[in-house]
């Protein structure tokens, strides 16, 4: 039973309120063939929010309000997805929501003791390496797709916590340097940075480059926190040399980029309105069709441009519930990676892994709100939570179950040391 | 119509709103009770410097001279990471981080050792006290 009976009680009841107020939107001002559409719409999200408050509480779990938020916008991705072009229950999209609440609690369960998750660290990069084999084996012509008969995969999507919680598992390590030529290095930090280059390598390999970001972010994160480690003791040459290196991998990367890339890179959407800008002009379009207040649910036009339910989805969302609903869609993303500032986590690992996973929230979201406003290229990445897609909802289920771990750390002895007493003193010099 | 089709926009939103508000505010009470579940498994203890107390709300708490360390110590005689102390096992470990001048443990020279209550630890010219905090005496 949870800790702060009260809280638990308001959070319900507020929760409830919001998707309540957002399907009476609908019953009013939304467009659909039959009110049974709206109810059904209405009862699949009531229920799903009261089996998830009954089951919390059998969750033996000291802090809830990641859950609640989690709840809270998963519920309000079935309501927009199901309203695209007409109100209809996107059954897709809502077992897909049943799965990442499902993959949020092995997160939380893998995540909570890192003593043990630092023991098992050769596991990670076994993961790491069997996601990268797949994609390079499996997915077909340089492609990020596995089709499995009627469903399909993006193995690449679940690199993203795997890579973050390799970047905190080595955070520890910093003390343990060799040799190597003249410089002091820390083979952990040397893996990550081969597993970042890998992560390079496989994201060209299958022109999937819009990603690129995503896992730089988590790498910069793990950097950053590898620096703040107070163990870790880096010179400032080695900083400068770093940054140096980072600049000149940039402008490289820049100079030589795919085609592809490059077009985007330098195309005008509005001259080109039906060519490479055909997306982003028609998500600017739509942005400012549906202005402060939205044009009402399943009254927009968005819903039959290719990708609108993820790639643009902040623009199919601004349409039909306006911008400004869009902007607090955003705002209960920010307040999820904003819980970990609330409370602190108590440990070097989850400070690293909660920085890891928000800064692979906050790039891929920053990346498809700005590529839909065409304030940089078409990136092509989802908006975590709220577009579609099986793999990038579970791992973004899996990824706030990290967040709640962090919240919930397990600092009990492994159970065989348990019931050994504790050495009164150890070592003297 | 269109002015009734505005307000449920706006109650729409003002209610997600309040309830992202409520969140924050069951985050910060959660953030009490976190605080007390880690005094209860760690013991709540603390660190005594002459007057400042300085609780271990951690898992690794590193005493040193340097800006970045938890429990700062502006004394030349103590390196900038002098010591660190982690709590595993049930137990808090004072380590020695290689400081020039040496961990002591109620006058004993070590480098690393399992503390109990009422400690004294020297570092350089510092003399710290681990002990229970007062909340929970």
């Amino acid at each position: 039973m949870t800790e702060n009976p009260i809280s638990y009680f308001f959070s319900c009841i507020f929760v409830t309120v919001a998707h309540l107020a957002m399907l009476a939107n609908i019953w009013v001002n939304g467009k659909y063939d039959s009110p049974s559409d709206v109810l059904l719409l209405g009862g699949a999200v009531i229920l799903l929010d009261f089996v998830w408050y009954i089951a919390m509480l059998f969750f033996k779990q000291k802090t809830f309000a990641l859950s609640f938020l989690l709840i809270l916008i998963l519920n309000m991705s079935v309501i927009f997805q199901s309203c695209f072009g007409g109100v209809e229950l996107d059954k897709k999209h809502y077992i897909t929501c049943i799965a990442a609440l499902i993959a949020s609690r092995l997160g939380y369960h893998l995540c909570r003791d890192h003593k043990r998750l630092a023991s098992h660290k050769l596991w990670i990069y076994a993961g790491i390496g069997v996601l990268t084999v797949a994609i390079l084996t499996l997915t077909g012509s340089r492609s990020i797709w596995i089709s499995l008969g009627p469903i399909t995969i993006q193995p690449s999507e679940f690199i993203k916590p795997l890579f973050a919680l390799a970047c905190a598992t080595t955070v520890g390590e910093q003390m343990k340097k060799h040799k190597l030529l003249m410089f002091n290095v820390v083979w952990d930090n040397l893996i990550v940075l081969g597993i970042f280059f890998a992560i390079c390598f496989l994201q060209w390999w299958c022109r999937d480059l819009g990603s690129l970001p995503t896992f730089a972010g988590i790498y910069a994160a793990g950097f950053l926190l590898r620096i703040c480690y107070p163990r870790a003791k880096f010179s400032k040459k080695t900083l400068i040399a770093a940054a140096a290196a980072v600049i000149a991998a940039a402008a490289v990367a820049l100079k030589f980029a795919p085609a592809y890339v490059q077009d985007r890179l330098h195309s005008d959407i509005w001259s080109d309105v039906n060519g490479n800008g055909w997306q982003q002009s028609r998500a600017l379009i739509g942005i400012a069709k549906g202005s402060w207040m939205g044009r009402g649910p399943g009254m927009g036009d968005l819903h039959s441009v290719f990708a609108h339910e993820n790639d643009i989805v902040f623009a199919t969302v601004s349409e039909e519930w306006g911008l400004l609903y869009a902007l607090m869609m955003i705002l209960v993303i920010l307040i999820i990676l904003a819980v970990p500032l609330i409370n602190p986590p108590r440990s070097y690992f989850h400070a690293t892994m909660v920085s890891c996973i928000c800064a692979a929230i906050t790039v891929q979201t920053a990346l498809n709100i700005f590529g839909s406003c065409n304030l940089i290229p078409f990136t092509g990445v989802t908006i975590p939570f709220i577009s579609t897609g099986g793999s990038s909802m579970m791992t973004s289920g899996f990824m706030v179950g990290m967040l709640m771990a962090s919240q919930n750390p397990d600092l009990r002895p492994p159970k065989a040391e348990r019931k050994r007493p504790v050495p009164i003193r150890s070592e003297m010099q | 119509m269109e002015k009734y089709n505005m307000l449920l926009c706006a109650i729409a939103a003002a209610a997600l709103d309040i309830c992202a508000f409520v969140l924050i505010m069951t985050a910060y009470a959660e953030k009490r009770t976190s605080r007390k579940n880690w005094a209860k498994m760690t013991g709540g203890m603390v660190l005594a410097v002459n007057e400042t107390l300085y609780p271990l709300s951690c898992d690794e708490v590193i005493i040193g001279r340097h800006a970045s360390a938890d429990v700062r110590l502006p004394d030349p005689s103590v390196s900038r990471y002098h010591a660190i102390l982690t709590f595993s096992g049930n137990a808090w470990t004072i380590t020695d981080m290689d400081s020039k001048s040496g961990v002591y443990v109620n006058g004993m020279l070590v480098k690393h050792a399992v503390l109990r209550n009422g400690d004294v630890l020297s570092v350089g010219s510092s003399r710290l006290i681990f002990r229970r905090g007062e909340e929970h005496d």
